[in-house]
């Protein structure tokens, strides 16, 4: 693995006789070396916020998305920069869906679109002067918005680039309106999943690795969480308390992961028996070692793929919330503009239907990447559809 | 282990798990700032009674001033003997909101939920069967369609079109109609398509891959290789033990998609369900009829799975009671 701390022994030195120790020891291979620091910054700079400044960095949920966003660089993409010949067998396999293809095509250009967009874009303003404008090359009855924006001709009203996806009830762009809910989308499905995978993992991998009374205790509390539908918690805490995105991530987070726990549980029950484990076992190493080292390397493909198709779940969970107007009103979610849109659909059926379209294929997308990932990473799967 | 010994411990654990769920909730009613207090002293308020006198009258309708224990034991109680409480919105205990509003929930999920079995396991099965055909991915493509559009979209969408572009169907439903006229039929034909679509797509996907697994087993072989028909090899070979895991599969997670999905659906059309009661009671801050149209679909959930796991040991001989 680190090729870069290998030891300058002579040619009569035998393995055994190498002091390890005096060679700096093990080394840690340049990712762990990144990571620490990257962890320690990322440490710092939340508690620089918390506990420092008064005017917040960043919101509870950036923040997260953060994290989210530094997990993702190191535990995926790094890997897989590494592991080039494997990367390329990977991507060989998953390119043979063009569906899911196109689709990750498109979630990356939402993700990027979502991420950066509205550090670039100015918040969409109410302005009651620009309500109900259509989206360009579109027209609507002249009746329809106070004042038209574009060209007006022939009782028509005409859409302008000015506002390209059209105009709300109060006048906010929905091109912007669906920028910044690509970010609100994209939060509340990675983060989610973030939190819900790695709960999920280490419980699943813990209650496999050690059995017996840590098995029950842990299964046993999964039982309970699967029996109480998230759907209607949410409803009960967002009822009784302030509702925010944060809090919808963490409920979801917290309270979801009990799927994914006895998904990697039966898979991790299957690889505990594989003689690798039983070599590590005998060579002297650690339960955390083995957990860390041989069982999660090991169950990381069924886990990758749950993960993907968990994340449209979270995605339109938070659109219905937001729908609903349960979640926090000044946090710009698709959900939230196709509700404005609903009473006029008579007259101005855009406004619903757009940010319900990139919803839609959102959604659809992530369904697609996540099949194509099980035929791609599941050696199992080769032969079924 | 016995089976009885098995289907007593998972009874007694589904009383555990509501005993904690109550008192989870219980909890959250304790901690929580926002419970309905400032609603109820509002609406007293506006129909021009003392702010103060309604504060303390709500204290003492909901026992806040007594100590915690006391209010636990009380809850607990209550909770037993389905003394649920008073809606104060609508002037009526929590129980009669409840069975005046459940039929209207029954009129649209019980053809939904029939609609999608049907449909579901039938697609599920011909695809199955006819693997890689242009029919198999046709199904599959919708499958895809029906989980990943959103429920509270689509209706919107169906309305746009059916109702206010066609003007066909009406946009929202009107109560006063009877139940079984063709006016009211009419009206409900929007919702079932909304929370079918999700739910057909649903069993489709279990149903393809249950039967999957056995289309190539070796008894399906030798029931073709002895000559028998299509027919007979997809009812009596594959559908016959396909259908334990389906069977069980439809009563736990069709209730859950069943519950969240209606919930949204009322919303949206506007039909006086319990989805709709709870909704409201969350936009008017009825504590009592919050708690109470939440925990019903709680409670039927944990029924389903009760159901789903004694039902799975029941039909199929090859479980092992020992292993959970």
């Amino acid at each position: 693995m680190a090729a870069d701390t290998q030891p300058d022994t002579g040619a009569s030195e035998r393995f055994e006789d190498v002091e390890w120790d005096e060679l700096g020891g093990l080394g840690l291979p340049r990712r762990t070396q990144v990571l620490v620091v990257t962890a320690l910054a990322y440490v710092a700079a939340v508690a620089y916020d918390v506990f420092v400044t008064d005017d917040a960095i960043l919101s509870g949920t950036n923040w997260l998305f953060v994290l989210t966003l530094l997990v993702g660089v190191f535990f995926v993409v790094w890997p897989l920069v590494e592991n080039r010949r494997l990367t390329a067998y990977y991507w060989r396999r998953f390119k043979k869906n063009r569906a899911a293809v196109v689709s990750a095509v498109y979630l990356v250009v939402v993700f990027v679109v979502g991420t950066f967009g509205p550090l670039l874009l100015a918040k969409p303003e109410l302005n009651v002067l620009a309500a109900y404008q259509p989206p360009v090359f579109l027209s609507v009855d002249s009746t329809v918005p106070t004042t038209c924006v574009g060209q007006s001709a022939d009782g028509l009203c005409h859409g302008t680039w000015q506002y390209p996806l059209g105009t709300t009830s109060d006048g906010k762009g929905i091109a912007k309106l669906v920028v910044f809910g690509m970010r609100v989308s994209m939060q509340v499905g990675l983060v989610t999943m973030l939190i819900v995978v790695s709960i999920g993992t280490a419980v699943g991998t813990s209650a496999a690795y050690f059995s017996g009374l840590v098995d029950e205790v842990l299964m046993r509390y999964v039982d309970i969480q699967q029996t109480f539908p998230t759907f209607f918690l949410f409803l009960i805490v967002t009822y009784l308390f302030k509702p925010s995105l944060f809090l919808l991530i963490t409920i979801f987070g917290f309270l979801g992961w009990g799927g994914i726990a006895r998904l990697v549980r039966s898979e991790a029950l299957q690889r505990r028996e594989e003689s690798y484990i039983r070599a590590a076992e005998n060579a002297g190493a650690s339960d955390g070692w083995i957990i860390r080292r041989h069982l999660m390397p090991n169950v990381s493909n069924t886990v990758i793929t749950a993960a993907t198709l968990l994340i449209p779940s979270f995605i339109l969970f938070e659109a219905t919330f937001a729908f609903l107007g349960l979640t926090d009103p000044s946090t710009p979610s698709w959900g939230q503009v196709i509700a404005s849109g609903r009473g006029d659909l008579d007259s101005a059926w855009w406004i619903a239907t757009i940010p319900g379209v990139f919803l839609f294929f959102t959604v659809l997308a992530f369904n697609f990447v996540g099949d194509a990932l099980r035929d791609a990473l599941d050696p199992r799967s080769e032969g079924e559809a | 282990m016995s089976m009885h010994w098995y289907v007593a411990r998972r009874v007694a654990w589904a009383v555990v798990a509501t005993y904690l769920i109550l008192t989870i909730t219980f909890g959250l009613l304790a901690v929580a700032p926002g419970d309905g207090q400032t609603a109820f002293a509002f609406q007293a308020a506006t129909e021009g009674g003392d702010v103060d006198e309604a504060r303390e009258t709500f204290d003492e309708i909901t026992g806040r001033d007594e100590p915690l224990l006391t209010r636990y034991s009380n809850y607990m109680v209550n909770m037993a003997t389905f003394n649920w409480g008073w809606s104060f919105t609508r002037n009526q205990p929590v129980m009669d909101a409840i069975a005046a509003a459940y039929p209207y929930s029954l009129m649209y999920a019980v053809p939904a939920t029939l609609i999608s079995i049907v449909f579901g396991y039938a697609i599920g099965l011909y695809s199955a069967t006819h693997q890689y055909t242009l029919t198999d991915y046709v199904g599959t493509f919708t499958a895809f369609f029906g989980i990943s559009i959103p429920n509270f979209w689509f209706g919107i969408m169906l309305i746009l079109v059916f109702a206010v572009d066609l003007g066909w169907l009406p946009s929202y439903y009107q109560t006063g109609r009877g139940v079984w006229t063709l006016a009211n039929a009419k009206q409900l034909i929007l919702p079932v398509v909304v929370l079918s679509t999700g739910a057909i797509a649903g069993n489709m996907r279990y149903s393809r891959a249950e039967a999957l697994e056995y289309v190539h087993a070796d008894f399906v072989k030798t029931a073709r290789a002895k000559g028998a028909n299509d027919w007979r090899v997809l009812v009596r070979h594959i559908f016959r033990p396909a259908m334990v895991p389906l069977m069980t599969i439809l009563v736990a997670d069709i209730l859950g998609l069943l519950f969240a999905g209606a919930y949204i659906t009322e919303v949206v059309f506007q039909i006086p369900g319990l989805g709709l009661l709870s909704y409201r009671a969350i936009i008017q801050q009825d504590t009592a009829l919050v708690m109470a149209t939440t925990l019903v679909p709680v409670f039927i959930a944990i029924v389903g799975n009760l159901v789903q796991d004694i039902a799975y040991t029941v039909l199929d001989p090859r479980i092992d009671y020992g292993d959970r």
